[in-house]
């Protein structure tokens, strides 16, 4: 058994996939390094990194399978799920094999338990959209702690940035460290680590009239909190204001 | 009054106008500007009753000078009432969307002193979010039956969505329950903003920068089980006003039990179920090729309670059935029970690239437990019975779980309000965008 091993970023995702390739051998599993679990029996290879080689990787992706595959490949990688890489190498070997068709073969495994999870991906992608919640902190920045399943803040920031463009906001990802830091031009991918957060003054009068909404607009007759927790899974809850 | 009682009051008071639709808008900022729209919409909360929460939803005022049987702010009922200032609206709206509470507004009032006043006000308020706030988030706006066309007809170049409720599916309803409103009232505006639609359309056609006008459409809102209205004569009406007035939605609101008025059905909680077929049925005229003449008749007039309306057409009409899964084309697919919009287009995509086996299908995204009874693929039938519509029937009731023989469940429906409301497939539907 052969295993690749990479650095978790996604150009050593796809300097394994060049690798594999050029080398035409058949890597048993790709897994990035943070996700690796010894096993005795296999050869285990360290991919280096090589930017110019994943860059060939991500133009044969565009322009020999289809920008939709791209996205799909993208989307999967952040899932951040241990088989994420072997998953993603599959799909490409077919994907390179019949080229732009290969969406459509939607009975196929290998395409099949791709859309499954750049499906999963961009749901909660689409949830956070609405879930995000900024409290205005002294000296006018906009904060939103999260904590997603997958790694989705780059997802995110853009559709913040065209929309609350006038506004300093940072988009935090508690678990991951890492955030969306906005200046009202454009937006980075940083490390994070909040000490002490200050509230604005108006902070807290914003949240308790939300929060009287959020209560008032219920009806009571139609009361259904299983309906309502299977839109809005619990595990979100914990950074809606109106929820806490 | 403080501003956190009026929003309790005209929240309260909003709460039992169903649409909280932010989708359809175009929308883009402007530079220095806050907000845009996004087209699909989006949902930030659900409420404990399981409904979306997309937009701010309040009146204006509750205040009203009506008197309509149905509504808890007629103005002979006795609660609490406020008005908020056009100043107010914006700082909750712009503060909201700030901090991504929500896509936007919806506006509506009551009828304040008289509806031409009220309207500008209403107009009063958007004009300040767009022109001077600069805001291009929703806002879905109300016109106000027997306001000025004037008035209603400048909103219509601030707002993203405008309504106009139809409130009663016929007006003999309207006669016996809100008699100072007239079915021309409500049918003129509706009218006016359709053409109005369709004309900047055009133009946005031949000169891009054309201004809009409600670029997201126009919607209405009905209350059903107020009247004795039949499901036949709500889905004739709902066909005329997409077919007529292209409106972009049509909402139904169960009736929930609000007086003891003399012409109202005596209840004890809103008819959810009715709501839930009148809802997909609305879907089956919109996107899956349905006429209303196709569902019901005067023989049948209402929905089976047992059965979702396309599984109840396709037993009425089992001749067309089965058909093949490899050769039938996308609107047979599309009326096949089991199969929806998603797996009708991914068994079209998946077809050209090789035949589909019965494994697939499920793979796809198709419910075999209702669709097999409809299909047959390579040739063979799986539903392991005589296409025959009684014995499909008891096939299909016998493995879903809510069943429950019809006297049953009509008695159980208005002891136990909570069961129903508990059962999520109830009204999961009306939760969409
Ligand atoms: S006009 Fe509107 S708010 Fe006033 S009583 Fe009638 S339905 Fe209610």
């Amino acid at each position: 058994m052969l295993d690749y091993i990479y650095d978790g970023s996604f150009d050593g995702l796809l300097t394994a996939v060049y690798e594999a390739y050029y080398r035409k051998e058949t890597p048993e599993r790709i897994m990035s390094e943070q996700c690796y679990q010894e096993n005795l029996l296999s050869t285990k290879l360290y991919v280096e990194t090589d930017t110019v080689k994943a860059n060939k990787v991500y133009q044969a992706i565009k322009n020999k399978i289809s920008y939709g595959a791209l996205k799909n490949v993208f989307y999967v990688f952040l899932s951040e799920l241990p088989e994420a890489g072997t998953i993603i190498y599959h799909y490409l070997k077919l994907g390179w094999k019949i080229g732009n068709q290969v969406d459509k073969h939607l009975t196929d495994d290998r395409v099949l338990t791709v859309h499954d999870i750049s499906r999963k991906v961009g749901r909660e992608r689409h949830l956070m959209l609405g879930f995000i919640r900024f409290r205005q902190l002294e000296g006018n920045i906009y904060y939103a702690p999260m904590e997603p399943q997958y790694n989705i803040v780059g997802l995110v920031a853009g559709h913040f940035a065209s929309r609350l463009a006038d506004q300093n906001w940072i988009i935090h990802d508690v678990r991951r460290g890492i955030g969306a830091v906005y200046n009202r031009k454009e937006w980075i991918i940083t490390n994070i680590d909040v000490k002490e957060l200050k509230f604005s003054e108006e902070e807290r009068n914003y949240q308790q009239l939300w929060k009287e909404y959020f209560n008032n607009i219920a009806i009571k007759h139609r009361f259904n909190p299983v309906l309502q927790k299977s839109n809005m899974p619990t595990k979100y809850w914990k950074h809606l204001v109106e929820l806490t | 009054m403080q501003l956190l009682d009026k929003l309790r009051i005209l929240a309260a008071a909003a709460k039992y106008d169903v649409s909280c639709s932010s989708s359809g808008s175009t929308r883009k900022n402007t530079p220095g500007g806050l907000g845009n729209a996004s087209y699909s919409g989006i949902c930030h909360s659900w409420t404990s009753d399981g409904r979306c929460i997309s937009l701010l939803k309040i009146l204006f005022t509750n205040y009203c000078v009506y008197d309509c049987a149905y509504c808890v702010n007629r103005v002979s009922n006795d609660l609490p009432r406020a008005l908020f200032t056009p100043e107010e609206v914006v700082a909750l709206t712009i503060n909201f969307y700030r901090r991504n509470y929500i896509e936007g507004l919806f506006l509506s009032s009551a009828v304040y002193k008289n509806p031409s006043y009220t309207m500008e006000l209403l107009l009063k308020t958007v004009k300040k979010l767009r022109e001077e706030e600069n805001f291009n988030g929703y806002i879905h706006l109300k016109a106000i039956p027997g306001a000025d066309f004037s008035l209603i007809e400048e909103a219509g170049k601030y707002a993203d969505r405008m309504s106009v409720n139809v409130e009663l599916p016929s007006s003999e309803g309207l006669k016996l329950l809100a008699p100072q409103k007239k079915h021309e009232a409500i049918i003129k505006p509706m009218s006016l903003l359709s053409s109005k639609i369709t004309e900047r359309k055009e133009e946005k056609k031949k000169y891009k920068q054309a201004p809009k006008f409600v670029p997201a459409g126009q919607s209405t809102q009905l209350i059903v089980g107020a009247t004795p209205d039949s499901d036949l004569q709500i889905m004739k009406l709902t066909e005329n006003l997409y077919g007529q007035f292209k409106l972009k939605r049509i909402y139904y609101s169960a009736y929930v039990p609000v007086s003891n008025h003399p012409h109202l059905p005596n209840i004890s909680a809103p008819p959810l179920l009715r709501e839930h077929r009148l809802y997909q049925a609305d879907w089956l005229l919109r996107f899956y090729g349905f006429s209303a003449g196709e569902l019901l008749d005067a023989d049948n007039p209402n929905f089976a309670t047992d059965l979702d309306p396309k599984t109840d057409w396709a037993l009425r009409n089992l001749h067309l059935f089965p058909v093949e899964i490899n050769r039938a084309d996308y609107e047979m697919l599309l009326r096949v029970p089991g199969i929806g919009i998603k797996s009708a287009k991914r068994i079209v995509a998946a077809r050209q690239v090789g035949p589909l086996n019965y494994s697939d299908l499920k793979k796809i995204g198709v419910v075999l437990k209702r669709a097999k009874y409809f299909i047959t693929c390579r040739g063979r039938y799986y539903g392991a019975t005589v296409v025959e519509p009684e014995h499909i029937r008891n096939k299909l009731l016998a493995g879903s779980k809510s069943y429950q023989p019809q006297y049953q469940q009509l008695s159980l429906f208005s002891l136990y309000p909570d069961i129903f409301a508990a059962d999520e497939q109830l009204s999961r539907i009306t939760g969409e965008l």
